[in-house]
């Protein structure tokens, strides 16, 4: 902090001291957290009392744009009765499914392309060229494959999250400095050491980034998915609801899929967190 | 002890012999020799320093001894009964930042399977010596330059290897830090006696360490002259203020001047 100080003959003279961060460092933590904790929770909610207004006051049609307290209450009404939670239950079962059988495959093979430049010479060509196909155009294959049960929604889970996992690893693997590996050989460790010790922990960094994306589009994928083909869930909720004009309702799915996603894909983030003591916090967010 | 000269005579027995040794990169027509004919004998227990300009093949020379790279011509024999006799230093990305400080010194250790008891034993044996007790369980990433590689040191004496191979272990040091480090280097290979190939740029560094100095040619490197630095062992750093160091470095400089930036 600097500060400029005239005395009595006018001489300026140029003051610097510690400023309120400098002498209570755990207070000016503590406001500051405080002060981006409230900044978070008030930008939503100024959108939604506007929202709100904007249908008391009519300036929206409040049957296709209905109010959140209506939207609110009906939600309510749906959970306690028990409505919602079989279409939360359905949806939420087949991306966890989906989710760990994608990321399961797509780690393995990452780290295997990764480390072995012959598989990646080999299969590296294909699955570029699978990668670029809209998942969506997949679920009729699936559709084909599976039939009209559970299969074709987690399949179509399941692949996109593969891509994503799998270039993530992939380029971590590849992008792993070669003193790291060296130092490795040089203590004489073996294949599944070398995993162990050098090849999982360097590269679990930039997958977990890969598996958190992959988190949030599993959530986007499955409510497509189950708006075309399926009998409960989220996604179907969402489109039967507007078909029968329940725009309440409607809206009620479309809350239900943000939290969803965000608690998905936090939780991803969380665990990544858990598993990478030693990486740097992410950016742009406070540290707690 | 006092002798600077632990095998002034090519021993019959020498704990390295290389000869012939050369290393090639690419293929043809778009090769580059990058190593040698080199031959080299390092007896053992002995401290040599091999300098050279940037891109000689110091690097290659100590990669091909520890087994990361083969020779392109020629061979290299280490004596030893162990299959891994062995320990690297390296200039950066030695160590593993996810691994605590006590769990990097014994990664070795870890490889070899030593059991997790006397394994952390032997590591915090190490810590302590270098200075590190404190900071066993701080994640490398949170000290200094200089402390990583007190941990790169602490990690590969730990195995307690017959052959240390050090990689301008001090190039990305500031100059206070590495005359330190270079001090707590001496007087720990003065206490160990382990065989050591060290790798620098730095003439002073290597009067400072080593029983012998190699300069090396520009690429492909060979080596061009061979110096026993005369101060008897045990020496301190004080010999860096001695007249014949001064000499010794200038006569060396101007040897590797020629290579380093050829007329």
């Amino acid at each position: 902090m600097t500060t400029i100080a005239h005395d009595k003959d006018q001489e300026a003279t140029l003051i610097r001291r510690p400023g309120p961060a400098e002498l209570h460092p755990t207070r000016t933590h503590r406001r500051r957290r405080a002060v981006e904790v409230a900044l978070a929770a008030a930008v939503p909610l100024l959108l939604v009392l506007v929202w709100q207004l904007a249908a008391t006051q009519a300036w929206i049609d409040a049957r296709v744009y209905p109010a959140p307290s209506t939207i609110l209450s009906d939600g309510w009404d749906r959970a306690a009765a028990g409505d919602l939670w079989p279409d939360v239950w359905a949806t939420l079962r087949r991306v966890l499914t989906g989710y760990a059988l994608g990321t399961a495959a797509g780690y393995a093979l990452g780290l295997l392309m990764g480390s072995l430049p012959l598989v990646r010479a080999a299969l590296e060509p294909t699955l570029d060229a699978l990668y670029v196909v809209p998942k969506l155009a997949l679920l009729p294959i699936f559709l084909n494959m599976f039939g009209l049960g559970e299969g074709p929604q987690t399949a179509l889970v399941a692949t996109t999250v593969f891509f994503f996992v799998w270039i993530s690893t992939m380029s971590a693997v590849i992008a792993i400095p070669s003193g790291h590996r060296d130092a490795g050989r040089v203590f004489g460790a073996s294949p599944w050491q070398m995993f162990r010790h050098v090849l999982l922990p360097a590269s679990l960094p930039s997958v977990l980034v890969g598996a958190r994306i992959a988190a949030g589009v599993a959530v986007l994928v499955i409510v497509a998915s189950e708006q075309i083909a399926a009998t409960n869930g989220l996604g179907h909720l969402i489109f039967d609801s507007r078909a029968l004009f329940r725009n309440d309702v409607m809206f009620v799915g479309i809350v239900c899929v943000a939290v969803l996603g965000v608690v998905f894909s936090e939780l991803v983030r969380l665990l990544g967190r858990l598993l990478t003591p030693w990486a740097p916090r992410d950016r742009g967010r406070g540290q707690s | 002890m006092g002798d600077p000269h632990p095998d002034p005579h090519p021993s019959p027995h020498p704990k390295l012999h290389a000869t012939d040794l050369t290393r090639t990169f690419g293929r043809t027509p778009h090769t580059i020799d990058a190593l040698g004919p080199l031959d080299l004998t390092v007896a053992a227990g002995e401290f040599v320093c091999v300098v050279g300009p940037s891109g000689c093949g110091k690097s290659t020379l100590l990669r091909i001894t520890a087994g990361l790279l083969r020779p392109s011509t020629g061979t290299l024999a280490i004596r030893t009964t162990s299959p891994r006799p062995a320990a690297m230093i390296f200039q950066d990305y030695g160590i593993y930042d996810w691994k605590s400080v006590r769990a990097n010194v014994r990664f070795g250790l870890d490889v070899q399977r030593v059991p997790r008891r006397e394994a952390n034993a032997r590591a915090d044996a190490w810590l302590a010596r270098l200075g590190l007790a404190d900071f066993a369980d701080a994640y490398p990433a949170t000290l200094s330059g200089g402390m990583r590689q007190r941990v790169a040191i602490a990690r590969a004496l730990a195995v307690e290897p017959e052959l240390l191979l050090m990689d301008e272990p001090f190039a990305a040091l500031d100059a206070q830090l590495r005359t330190i480090l270079q001090d707590e280097l001496l007087e720990l290979t003065q206490a160990l006696r382990t065989t050591t190939l060290f790798i620098t740029h730095s003439l002073e560094e290597a009067l400072v360490l080593g029983d012998r100095v190699l300069v090396m040619s520009a690429r492909p490197g060979r080596i061009i002259a061979e110096h026993r630095p005369p101060f008897p062992r045990p020496r301190t750093g004080d010999v860096r203020t001695a007249p014949e160091f001064t000499a010794l470095k200038s006569e060396l400089w101007d040897l590797l001047r020629k290579e380093a930036a050829p007329a």
